[in-house]
């Protein structure tokens, strides 16, 4: 297999779109383009990673709509939907058609528009990926199951309501530092927990989660431009590498899992990246996992392997996962803070991995970031696509 | 014939009694602190200015709400409505929020409307909650007549108080049709819906003198607008 | 009242799944007979939802996960005052979503 490159990584500001979806697309798209700074290079595919364009813009075969906008014909193009794990799965692809040498030159685009539609539609769409007869009839949406979850995990590991608080605050202080995030919103411990205020300010979503632990619905676009190492060498771009890849997936009901609490597709996808990658989790200098609720960072950070099972809080109480901490996850804000346009959730963390190994995350810098790791979560952990990232000296 | 003076007391309506709201302050999730108070009259044409910038914001329905609001404070500022009192949400001065409404009589309430210019910080529930309080435990009436213009309206009011239904009433908002928040529908949902505290220390209320943010400030903090723009 | 819920009997293995597979999990066995869902156990999980999809008006929907005398577990509508882990429930069916005012019947909990 051929190794492959991100040589370019480019999104837009999350949040409301005032732009149409392909316009939204292609604004990332050509981010992405000019920061690859291609030149006379084709880009040989286009995929498209979306999740509900077909339901709630109304609009399907989105990526050929792309290639006409940026008017790359004859390059190939298709889109991937695989939930809220469609964004690395669209790297994913992209990486298997320069790795096997169909192409030398993806770009890779994910985008989302859920604010086209209000609220309830926008959580039933999401909620429609639950398992149909057994969960959604009952009224399951994500932050339900993320509910459910949440009960079973903090019961059993000690983790308290103020563990997640931390969680949101360290992610919202962060998206203060990324121009890209939806919310520019600090929040404090007082006013989302302690205070009496707090019952009014941080209502109930899905007990024991409430507001501030579920991320806002986004619009947005994210892309990253992949191309193999010749390309990537002609171009003298710099050397990031998709060092691994690991996908696993899972019972699509949540109750059919042995131990509920266990997220084993975040494990074994992650072993298999890591392993590929020939690092382990100690070698990680930055990560960005999908916090679209805060406990999920919390389970998720346990599931790769950066923290024992049921450590993480206490890692998260020593300021280990801050900016300044020992192994800072989410950068950017995370899902909570910086937005979640589902199908560009799995692309978007790769754009702010790679920025953060090129040193061009201006104002939230990771230090001598070398290695870094993203978890793109699909469904409610039934479909898990992990990605190890290296940058190598040239 | 009747005299311009004569004229002016046949036309504005006559006043009732109508106790103050007393002033409490909120910390939002922020941290801020948000101060909750009774507009006066003399406030109106700054609360005028706030809102004029969102007649034409379609978005959430505000331009509704913005241009029934304005008609309000309006007729309020004029006497040409009967009994109206408007609150506002105030941080560092800055106006967050505002929301108003009348009495029908001493024991019936009619809530007029809510707007956020702050938005995410559930200064719309505070600010409503605070309007509830205002009728139904310093005005002590037994119950308020409300209706939602947009469907964030209908979950945040409807759905999370919950309200009851009182069709057969209507509501001075046109046709929509009339909803009731009732005393004991108040004191239920008070624990999670009402907070803050008093009394205000007199400096903070001293310095909570009604400031705008920008006309673009507002618009952009209302719409939200702001993804797409790399 | 007249709708049921059904798990999944493995033909050759014997094991009982829901929902349905159409290969058994353990034994990759591909026949399996209907076993109607009822009875008692206990509640894994609850959680009151207030982030409702379409087709509800209430103001949260409390869902639970409960693990029935045998093991089966299942998601449903929990019916209980005083929710606890661990506390025994005991299956019943009712309407559980009306989209478009047609019922959809499935698994509810009540205390037992």
């Amino acid at each position: 297999m051929r190794s492959v490159y991100v040589i370019g990584a480019g999104m837009t500001r999350f949040g409301r779109s005032e732009w149409p979806l392909v316009d939204l697309a292609a604004a990332a798209s050509l981010a992405a383009l000019h920061h690859a700074n291609l030149g006379k290079v084709p880009v040989n595919a286009v995929v498209v990673a979306n999740m509900g364009a077909g339901r709630i813009n109304r609009q399907t075969a989105i990526a050929s709509a792309l290639v006409d906008r940026l008017s790359l014909w004859p390059a190939a193009a298709e889109a991937v939907e695989n939930g809220p794990a469609s964004g690395a799965s669209a790297v994913k692809v992209g990486y298997q058609a320069i790795a096997s040498g169909m192409a030398d030159v993806v770009l890779v685009t994910g985008v989302e528009m859920m604010r086209a539609v209000d609220g309830l539609e926008a959580t039933d769409f999401v909620a429609s990926l639950s398992q149909p007869e057994a969960e959604y009839i009952y009224g399951v949406t994500l932050p339900s199951l993320a509910g459910l979850f949440a009960r079973l995990y903090m019961d059993r590991y000690g983790v308290e309501r103020k563990h997640l608080a931390l969680v949101a605050i360290k992610n919202h202080d962060n998206a203060m530092k990324n121009p890209y995030a939806h919310i520019h919103q600090p929040i404090t411990m007082e006013g989302i927990l302690t205070s009496p205020e707090a019952v009014v300010n941080n209502p109930p979503v899905a007990e024991p989660l409430h507001m501030f632990d579920c991320c806002p619905v986004s619009d947005g676009a994210a892309a990253v431009v992949l191309a193999s190492e010749e390309v990537a060498a002609k171009l003298g771009a710099a050397r990031v590498a998709i060092a691994g890849i690991g996908q696993a997936t899972d019972t699509h009901a949540v109750h059919e899992r042995q131990d509920p609490t266990d997220l084993k597709a975040v494990r074994l996808a992650s072993a298999a990246a890591f392993d590929k990658a020939g690092l382990k989790p100690s070698d990680i200098d930055v990560a960005e996992l999908h916090d679209a609720f805060t406990i999920l960072e919390i389970a998720e950070s346990e599931a790769a392997g950066f923290f024992k099972v049921g450590q993480a809080h206490k890692a998260i109480e020593r300021g280990e996962t801050k900016l300044t901490g020992k192994l800072p996850i989410n950068p950017s804000g995370g899902l909570k803070a910086k937005g979640h346009p589902v199908g560009a959730t799995g692309v978007a963390q790769l754009v702010e991995l790679t920025w953060q190994l090129r040193g061009e995350a201006t104002g939230r810098q990771v230090a001598k970031a070398k290695a870094a790791y993203a978890c793109n979560f699909g469904g409610f952990g039934n479909n898990v696509v992990a990605t190890v990232l290296r940058k190598e000296e040239r | 014939m009747a005299s311009v003076m004569d004229l002016e007391a046949l036309l504005r309506p006559p006043a009732m009694e109508m106790p103050p709201y007393p002033p409490k302050a909120i910390t939002l999730a922020s941290g801020e602190e948000m101060i909750v108070r009774q507009a006066s009259r003399e406030e109106m044409p700054i609360l005028l200015t706030a809102i004029y910038p969102l007649l034409l914001v379609e978005r959430d329905y505000y331009d509704i709400v913005a241009a029934r609001l304005y008609s309000e404070l309006l007729a309020y500022k004029r006497y040409r409505v009967k009994d109206e009192y408007v609150l506002v949400g105030l941080i560092d001065g800055v106006l967050a929020g505002l929301v108003n409404g009348r009495l029908v009589d001493a024991k019936v309430g009619m809530s007029y409307h809510t707007l956020t210019i702050r938005r995410g910080l559930r200064v719309g529930s505070h600010l409503f909650a605070a309007k509830m309080e205002y009728h139904i435990e310093h005005c002590g009436q037994d119950e308020v007549l409300i209706v939602a213009e947009s469907p964030i309206g209908f979950r945040r009011w409807m759905i999370e108080y919950p309200l009851d239904k009182k069709y057969e009433v209507q509501h001075e908002l046109g046709g929509v049709p009339s909803w009731v928040l009732t005393r004991k529908t108040y004191f239920d949902a008070k624990p999670r819906l009402v907070s803050g505290r008093r009394p205000v220390p007199a400096e903070k209320l001293a310095a909570a003198v009604i400031r705008l943010p920008g006309e673009d400030a507002v618009r952009l903090q209302v719409t939200g607008e702001k993804g797409g723009k790399a | 009242m007249s709708e049921k819920v059904y798990a999944f009997r493995c033909t050759a293995c014997g094991l009982v799944s829901y929902p349905k597979h159409a290969v058994c999990p353990k034994c990759r066995g591909e026949t399996f007979e209907p076993v109607e869902i009822a009875g008692e156990g206990a509640v894994l999980t609850y959680t009151d939802v207030y982030a409702l999809a379409i087709d509800y008006d209430t103001r949260y929907l409390r869902l639970a996960i409960v693990e029935l005398d045998g093991g089966l577990r299942v998601t449903g509508q929990l019916l209980d005052e005083s929710p606890k882990v661990g506390k025994r429930v005991r299956t019943t069916i009712g309407v559980v979503r009306e989209p478009a005012g047609k019922p959809i019947y499935g698994l509810q909990f009540v205390p037992a």
